[in-house]
Formats: C-alpha cells, structure tokens, sequence
C-alpha cells in the first residue's frame, strides 16, 4: 500500500518535471531514475514537453539582430563533442531480442546479423574492467537498438584488399552498425579506419577494433545522412582526420 | 511503409504546426557532422521562440541575450547526442532552452530580481494574451490554456513561463503540494489533448 501510494506521488511529478519546477536537483534526478524505469511514464513526459515546446513557440520573440553573427562565430570556434553511444534515453526502448529484425530474404543477411551478435558477445567477453564492461554494455545495447530498428538493411562488400564488411543500415536512426570478417592483419603502426564519405565532406566514423578470429567486433556509426558512403581505408595509427589512402570499401548507403 | 511515418504524422499534426519539423530533425544530423550551414538554418528557425521562452522566463533582456547564446552553442556543441528516434529537433531544443532559463533563475545572482517580477508573472493569462497576434501557435496555445481551469493555467503558466518551483506555486496560489502536482499534470494533459499532441 505504501509502495503504491509512493509510486502514484511520484508518478504525479511528471508534470512538474517536464515543466522544469521540481524544487531541487536531487527531486528531479531521482524523477528521471525513475523515467528510465517507466516507459509509460517517458511517453508522458515526451507529450508533455511537446506542449511546452509549443507554449515556446507562442512566446516567439524577435532576437537581437547582433546575436546572430556572434552566435555563428563562436560555433566556429566550438569543437563538438563525439557522438555517444551510452546513456539518455535513446536506448530506454528496450527490444534487446532480434525478434522484432525483419526477416531478411537472403543468407548473407542472416549471417550478418549472427556476425554482429557473436561479435558483440566478444567485445563483453573481451572486458576485462568494470569500466570496459559498462562501455561495453552501453555499446551493446546501442548496437542492438540499431539491429532491432524496424526497416533495417542488411549490406555487405567485398574489401578490394579481402575480407568482407557487413553493415546494418537503420535509416531512421541514421545509425548503422558495421563488423567485417577476414580483412587481412594489419603491418604495427597501421589501422582500419571507417569514413562516411558525404557530397560535401567526409567524416571519420572510427577506427575498426582489433579482430578476434578474423572478425572485428562490431562499430556503431551515428549521424548517418542521405548520400553517403561508407568507406574504410587504411591508415596511420592512431587514425587520420581525413583519409590518407583509396578506400577498400566504398558501399554507397541507401538512406 | 517507412515505420516512421506515424511518428513524423504525430509530429506534425501536434501542438504548433511547426511546419518541416522533420526537415529541422534533418538539419540538426547535419550540425552534428559540424556542417555550419545546416547550424545557420536551425539558428535561424528557432531564435524566436528559443530568446522569447528565455526572455520570458528572465524578464532581463541582456540575461536572456547571454542564455540564448549559450543555448544555441550548446545545440551546436551536443547536435551528435540528438536522437530524432527520441523526439523532434524542436522539442530538443526548447527543452535546453528553458532548463538554461531555469538553471539562471535559479541561481543566487537572478534571486534578486524574482520579486519584481512576481507582479507581472501574476496574470500570466494577460501576458499570453497580450502576444497572441501574429501566429497561429500563440492563438492554439491561448485557446488551449483557455481550456483550463483557472488553477490548471494558472499553474502552468506560473512554472513554464515564470519560472515558478512547483512548491512556490503552491504557496502563491494557497493550494496544497499534493494539489499542485496534479492541477499541473492534469492541465498538461488537457493541453496535450487539446493540442492534438499524441
């Protein structure tokens, strides 16, 4: 009964959250605990923020004129930050299983997703901290996310140096997850490197890991746009701004 | 059928007929591979309403100056950790914006400033009114809170555009904690509903 009563007084709050007055940071970050926990809750709280977007919307004032060269300047001397694969609320849609990744009408789609399975088992088995196991985990759960997005596409090259990259394409998401089997070993000082090789410029979407019997564990890509390609070059470690070298794989993306 | 249509329909029959809000989930993946561009034409879509719910809250124009330019670069700075699966560009944005707004007043050097204010903020209703005009967002969100009870709206607008604890609207409007946090929660859900929000 007191569990009860608990849950429904906090379960009130989500008002209050999503309007930003909870009284103290410690009330709001024990709210959004329990949001991770709450999925009907998170939806409640995503409605709701909706209706706060648009009472913004109603309060549209006209920003100083200024603000605008400024602002676009000190962008220009802003780093962002890497995309992230853990935490927020991205990965509270839990589907962990494959059940909901359409059946895939051909082998190699099939064999690709084991592939990613079996290679993100070895990225946990390969964690030797706690801190390499909650990456890890984090990691796992963003890959399965992307597995388990509906519409995924199954893709897959032959590198021109050997071996294959195989690539799971969540087009909603603009994510996608790449693992490749038998790429040939690399000489000491040189890595695997992948691009997303856009119209207007290219990104580096990491450096492939290390293969575990002649498969890499699986790499997570965000930010994934309409026309681009996938590359993979070799490069000098620890990894080059720009690619150095002509790409053994360059899979156009169909996003 | 892409699966995401419902959402994308969701998205734009809801609250604001923020028109291309998917083009503007498009254009924050693409500030977030750094293309400066794409920041200028999300800068440009959302400074109005980003300087006037912080405006709002903050009363002080050269404060809110300062807090739109710090939400704005934070857009630029975390664009990599938007996720369009989580909710749209705009409800991103805005959430930033008013939690900075927020984080400001309720810091000690904006402390001094809240009494002041607490006169205007008593008649919320009257400042929504007073800005309806132009567009049709502002004559939504009016007819919506319209919609509410006296309690309800004046809750809301008291936590969202004046920047109210909970617990503070409470004491201004004598009711009790418990009562607060449902009159708020009821009358988001009022506004959902009447926003045509899912």
């Amino acid at each position: 009964m007191r569990f009860r009563l608990l849950r429904h007084d906090l379960h009130a709050l989500a008002g209050a959250y999503a309007l930003d007055a909870l009284d103290r940071p410690a009330e709001r970050d024990r709210f959004a605990r329990h949001l991770s926990r709450c999925p009907s809750c998170a939806a409640e709280v995503r409605g709701f923020r909706e209706v706060a977007t648009a009472m913004a919307f109603a309060a549209t004032a006209e920003a100083p004129a200024e603000l605008r060269p400024r602002v676009l300047a000190a962008a220009a001397r802003t780093r962002q930050l890497p995309p992230e694969v853990s935490s927020h609320g991205t990965h509270a849609r839990p589907p962990r299983t494959r059940s909901r990744v359409p059946w895939v009408p051909w082998l190699s789609g099939a064999v690709a997703l084991a592939s990613v399975a079996v290679a993100v088992f070895f990225s946990l088995a390969q964690s030797h901290t706690q801190d390499q196991l909650n990456q890890a985990r984090a990691e796992n759960q963003a890959i399965n996310a992307v597995l388990s997005a509906p519409g995924v596409r199954v893709l897959n090259q032959v590198s021109t140096s050997g071996g294959t990259a195989i690539v799971i394409l969540a087009a909603d998401r603009h994510e996608l997850a790449v693992v490749t089997t038998g790429l040939p070993a690399l000489p000491p000082g040189k890595v695997y490197q992948l691009w997303l090789i856009g119209q207007k410029k290219i990104v580096s979407a990491g450096l492939l890991p290390a293969a575990k019997a002649g498969q890499t564990p699986a790499v997570l890509a965000t930010g994934v746009v309409k026309g681009d390609t996938l590359g993979l070059t070799v490069e000098p470690a620890p990894g080059s701004s720009q690619p150095t070298t002509k790409p053994i794989v360059a899979l156009p993306l169909p996003i | 059928m892409n699966p995401s249509d419902s959402d994308a329909s969701r998205l734009e029959s809801a609250a604001t007929d923020r028109r291309g809000e998917r083009d503007l989930d498009d254009l924050l993946v693409h500030v977030a591979r750094g293309d400066s561009d794409a920041f200028e034409a999300v800068y440009d879509r959302l400074v109005g309403p980003v300087y006037g719910v912080i405006r709002r809250v903050l009363r002080d124009p050269s404060q809110s100056e300062e807090v739109t330019q710090e939400v704005l670069l934070e857009v630029w700075r975390t664009a990599t950790r938007f996720d369009p699966a989580v909710g749209g560009a705009a409800t991103w944005v805005m959430t930033i914006a008013h939690r900075r707004a927020i984080d400001r007043v309720r810091s000690t050097t904006a402390a001094a400033g809240r009494e002041q204010r607490s006169a205007e903020v008593h008649t919320p209703h009257d400042e929504v009114a007073e800005a309806v005009e132009a567009s049709l967002d502002r004559e939504r969100v009016r007819r919506c809170l319209d919609g509410l009870t006296e309690v309800q709206r004046e809750s809301i607008t008291l936590a969202y555009y004046g920047g109210y604890t909970y617990r503070q609207v409470a004491e201004r409007l004598k009711v009790t904690l418990g009562a607060i946090k449902t009159r708020i929660r009821d009358g988001l859900i009022r506004m959902r509903d009447c926003l045509g929000v899912s």
